[in-house]
């Protein structure tokens, strides 16, 4: 590594703590603007660096799980990895991050790096570095339908695509990544016949096709937040921080390219024995205890996720509560979601309460209450007597997540 | 008998929950004691009924030719439909689709099937906001997201006069010819707006429909808090 870094990463420095003075905890990406500026070469130069590679994850929905199990499984085989905090996925945000651990000479201390990029901002970087594996986990309906079409979305993935060195590793399930051509040799991950039919509405990406074989991680059965998935001929059984076939996917991918950075080194039962060990992800069908109270908070963030996440939810949940805030600008597009499968809301609530609970009443949704206020519907829903089945569930979108977080105190 | 609300390609006219609608009105009938089903319609497998009212919600502009394509196979039956009186709601692209032609502002045009006695172009700028529109059946709030206006012929009445929004620019929304309606209102607009979806299902039962369940109650207690605080500040007609 030259030393012709040095200035950029000093000066990179010296940014970040002034931009920290001003506004501590932020101001994490005005650093990484700068050092880009001054130093246009620094960031390809510094993934290049890493003695093992790097590998990129992309594509719509499932990246920083997937990125942070592969972060995971390569860390319980030794591996000091380098990663981005999933909100740094622009180019200076991730400059930014790689300033925190960089030396001056431009070097960081890991051994290999594993980067979350959405596809904008990854196709844009692409001709500015190289990785051994690239990982594309799906193309989602929701992404594609408003204001993308699929061949924009597709050509982003290709370029992300082309970095790849070594390895493309690809969800076999998703037709719209089939139609991805590369020079590197192709790995497939997905789902068996079974689990898809399983799945009533389908996975949720705009095409699904059957692959002739995949030749990686398979996904063989899913029972809530375990996962049976066949990888090198073995039967495995995983534990998924959260319900559902889509983080069973996002592992079998992760265990896909784990396999491929590690070569030799790849053990699959310690990789296996790391996913399962990951903490269960806030808001993506975590049982918290509050006031007292086991909660099950589900997280909606577009169409597609509140499908998939109304359709795994137990049927005949006797408390529900609905939240939808102002993060939701028109909740027309929720609309062809179909929610019936909540049975009975006892409270719907957010600024967006009347809009949601419409939609429940014409889907045949029983609305015991609606009630605007969040922090006084989350108190009232929280005081009732405990469900006679299942736990309480709130089902909510970002903002009315952000806000009833606050309200209750939780943090992490 | 059952009535059987027609939705026209829900697969690529739910963009926005347009075809939606067509459930608004089944459930609607239900809440006041009629029969009523949804019938979806997929391009190239439109089933074979009578339909009592048909909705045709928005797309995206790829998707247009293969939509027009899909109505022009269909169109020997929708104008026999439309010939007996047959209520259509026409949402957005629908709507366009319907008319003569839609130019899609980069050169290229998409023909239209020529029911509606006017033509898409594009507008100034891109609109998604709030729609207020007054009409015959009263005051219509939404959505609009959308860049392109829709001229009508000369004497052809639109749907109704834009309070907020743009419409279809020119200080109008929509159209209303034959048994066909159409708007930039675009989502749920029927569960938005209760009276005008009551005022379709009365021309589809021949008699006036009165939701009176308390699912009915409910559902226009929440849309009235809606119209309320969008019709804030707003003058009244
Ligand atoms: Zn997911």
């Amino acid at each position: 590594m030259p030393l012709r870094w040095v200035p950029a990463v000093a000066i990179g420095r010296a940014v970040r703590i002034a931009a920290r003075l001003r506004k501590p905890g932020g101001g994490s990406a005005v650093p990484g603007l700068v050092v880009n500026r001054l130093a246009p070469g620094f960031l390809g130069s510094v993934l290049f660096s890493f003695p093992e590679g790097l590998a990129v994850v992309s594509g719509s929905a499932g990246k920083s799980t997937t990125t942070k199990m592969l972060v995971a499984v390569l860390e319980a085989h030794g591996k000091r990895v380098f990663t981005n905090p999933s909100t740094a996925n622009i180019s200076q945000g991730l400059t930014s991050a790689l300033l925190e651990r960089a030396r001056l000479t431009g070097r960081i201390d890991a051994d290999v790096a594993v980067l979350e990029m959405d596809e904008g901002h990854g196709a844009l970087l692409s001709d500015r570095f190289r990785s051994r594996v690239v990982l594309l986990t799906n193309v989602m309906t929701d992404q594609i339908d408003r204001f993308h079409d699929s061949e924009k979305v597709l050509g982003m993935l290709r370029r992300i695509a082309a970095t790849a060195t070594e390895r493309l590793v690809l969800n076999g399930d998703d037709g719209l990544l089939a139609r991805i051509r590369s020079d590197v040799p192709v790995r497939r991950f997905g789902v068996t016949d079974g689990v898809l039919a399983a799945s009533p509405r389908g996975l949720g990406y705009a095409e699904t096709v059957r692959p002739p074989e995949a030749d990686g991680a398979v996904v063989t059965a899913v029972a809530g937040a375990s996962a049976a998935v066949l990888l090198d001929g073995r039967q495995h059984q995983v534990r998924l921080p959260a319900r559902g076939v889509h983080y069973a996917v996002d592992a079998a991918g992760a265990l896909t390219a784990a396999e491929e950075m590690l070569g030799d080194a790849f053990d699959a039962e310690t990789a296996v024995a790391a996913i399962s060990a990951m903490p269960a992800v806030f808001g993506r069908g975590e049982v918290v205890t509050v006031r007292g109270v086991q909660v099950e908070f589900v997280l909606v963030q577009n169409p597609a996720s509140f499908q998939l996440n109304v359709d795994e939810l137990e049927e005949g949940l006797d408390q529900v509560l609905v939240a939808m805030g102002s993060d939701v600008r028109d909740p027309s597009y929720f609309w062809p979601v179909d929610a019936s499968r909540i049975g009975r809301a006892l409270v719907v609530t957010g600024s967006k309460a009347e809009e949601i609970a419409l939609q429940l009443i014409y889907q045949g949704v029983q609305v015991v209450r609606i009630e605007p206020d969040l922090p006084a519907a989350i108190d009232h829903f929280l005081s009732l007597p405990a469900p006679a089945r299942g736990v309480k569930t709130i089902v909510f979108t970002a903002d009315a997540m952000r806000r009833t977080r606050a309200h209750l105190g939780l943090t992490s | 008998m059952t009535a059987a609300i027609l939705t026209l390609f829900p697969e690529v006219t739910d963009v926005n929950g347009d075809a939606q609608n067509a459930l608004v009105l089944a459930r609607r009938a239900e809440w006041a004691g009629e029969d009523a089903v949804v019938v979806p319609a997929p391009l190239w497998a439109v089933p074979d009924v009578q339909p009592a009212a048909i909705v045709l919600g928005s797309s995206v502009d790829s998707a247009l030719p293969r939509i027009r394509d899909g109505l022009l196979a269909l169109l020997p039956r929708l104008t026999a439909w439309l010939d007996a009186g047959v209520p259509l709601l026409a949402i957005g692209t629908g709507m366009e689709l319907l008319g003569s032609r839609i130019d899609l502002g980069n050169g290229s045009v998409v023909e239209g099937i020529g029911l509606l006695p006017g033509s898409a172009s594009p507008l100034a700028v891109r609109v998604t906001d709030d729609l207020v529109v007054d009409a015959a059946e009263g005051r219509l709030i939404g959505y609009e997201n959308h860049a392109r206006g829709f001229r009508l012929d000369a004497g052809v009445p639109a749907l109704g006069r834009v309070v907020t929004g743009v419409g279809d620019g020119r200080g109008v929304d929509g159209v209303r010819h034959g048994s066909m309606i159409g708007t930039r209102l675009h989502g749920p607009v029927l569960a938005k707006n209760p009276a005008f979806a009551d005022a379709l299902l009365a021309r589809v039962f021949g008699r006036p429909v009165v939701p009176v369940s308390d699912q009915a109650k409910a559902a226009d207690a929440a849309a009235a808090a809606i119209r309320a605080r969008l019709l804030k500040g707003l003058p009244s007609r």
